[in-house]
């Protein structure tokens, strides 16, 4: 895996702009949507295994996006990242297959801590 | 649990008082109509009263409709007490906004088991009101976090990012640190609304406001 990609679905412009921002300055490629239908159709395209993902979202939500994802490509890495947290969603997040949950803001460093996690993790289970 | 009564005899009221507070209840005795009214008017008033009907002044039928007119907030359960027994009297005092009613003489067990009938209402229409005002305030709480984390989560990482680019030397350094910071302290913020669970308010100048520290505080135990 030598290209470092990363998957951002939020429906805010800001927000997916830095990420952008800030995914690229620590090296990653970045590409983002708008929604959870645009991700689909993105991932029919080309295979993103580390996403950040906002739960709440027009038309599909991020749980379901992540379920989805989770049952096509197992091995990809999605975390949640939303404004609203309940205990509820959280549990819904562990089962629907996010590895993380971030409540926002979520500190850029956290964020990256958490790609940096997840694509060793990948890098390790290439090896195996 | 605190309970007025009104009764101008000393004899009724000293023996009432004393069953009461036997019975666990914190009472507060008044012997006229008037002093009762005046006690009712106090902040965190009793929510339970029992009223002699026939007093000088202000009876207590009167009593219950002046009470009943104010269209109090809080529940108040009030309970007549009376030797008038015709069917005619009893409706008139339940029409004066009186909960219930005792006949004299009355039996000791009788009494006890309507003040503690009237007990369960107050604290039953205590919880109603609680969960109300809960159910706001989480409502309140989901549509704030929401709405406040989305364009929190933009500053705060473009501020994060202007951070790294600058050196700790530059003039707007320390400015950035600065916004940053309290862009910190609103996100604990609406972590702490995240996580209220019941209701909690204190007092601020002369209204009350949620204690969003109080009121988030209950999640410390229990897991996940």
């Amino acid at each position: 895996m030598s290209e470092k990609r990363i998957l951002v679905v939020d429906d805010e412009q800001e927000i997916r702009d830095m990420y952008s921002q800030a995914f690229s300055r620590a090296g990653y490629t970045v590409r983002s949507a708008e929604s959870a239908e645009e991700a689909l159709e993105i991932f029919k395209q080309e295979q993103y295994w580390v996403l950040f993902l906002d739960l709440n979202l027009p038309g599909m939500d991020g749980v379901e996006l992540c379920r989805q994802i989770r049952k096509d490509w197992p091995m990809a890495i999605p975390y949640a990242v939303t404004g609203y947290a309940s205990l509820f969603e959280l549990s819904d997040c562990r089962d629907a297959g996010f590895e993380d949950y971030f409540t926002k803001p979520a500190s850029l460093s956290d964020l990256l801590d958490a790609a940096e996690h997840a694509f060793k993790k990948l890098a390790r289970w290439k090896k195996r | 649990m605190k309970i007025l009564i009104a009764e101008d005899d000393s004899t009724s009221r000293t023996m009432l008082q004393a069953v009461l507070t036997k019975w666990g209840y914190d009472v507060t005795a008044t012997e006229n109509g008037d002093d009762a009214f005046a006690v009712l008017q106090q902040e965190d008033s009793p929510q339970l009263a029992i009223f002699d009907w026939e007093m000088p002044g202000m009876d207590g039928a009167s009593l219950c409709r002046t009470i009943r007119g104010q269209g109090r907030k809080e529940p108040l359960y009030l309970i007549l007490l009376t030797s008038r027994g015709n069917h005619k009297d009893i409706v008139q005092g339940l029409e004066a906004g009186a909960d219930d009613y005792i006949a004299k003489p009355y039996n000791n067990a009788e009494l006890q088991a309507r003040v503690n009938a009237g007990r369960r209402m107050v604290l039953l229409q205590n919880e109603m009101r609680e969960r109300e005002k809960l159910q706001g305030v989480l409502e309140m709480a989901g549509a704030v976090c929401h709405e406040l984390n989305q364009p929190l989560q933009s500053v705060s990482g473009f501020s994060e990012l202007l951070l790294m680019d600058l050196a700790a030397s530059d003039k707007n350094y320390e400015t950035l640190k600065a916004i940053k910071s309290g862009i910190g302290r609103i996100g604990e913020l609406t972590r702490k609304i995240m996580k209220i669970t019941r209701y909690q308010s204190r007092l601020y100048l002369k209204s009350k406001i949620v204690d969003i520290e109080k009121a988030s505080q209950d999640n410390a135990e229990g897991g996940l």
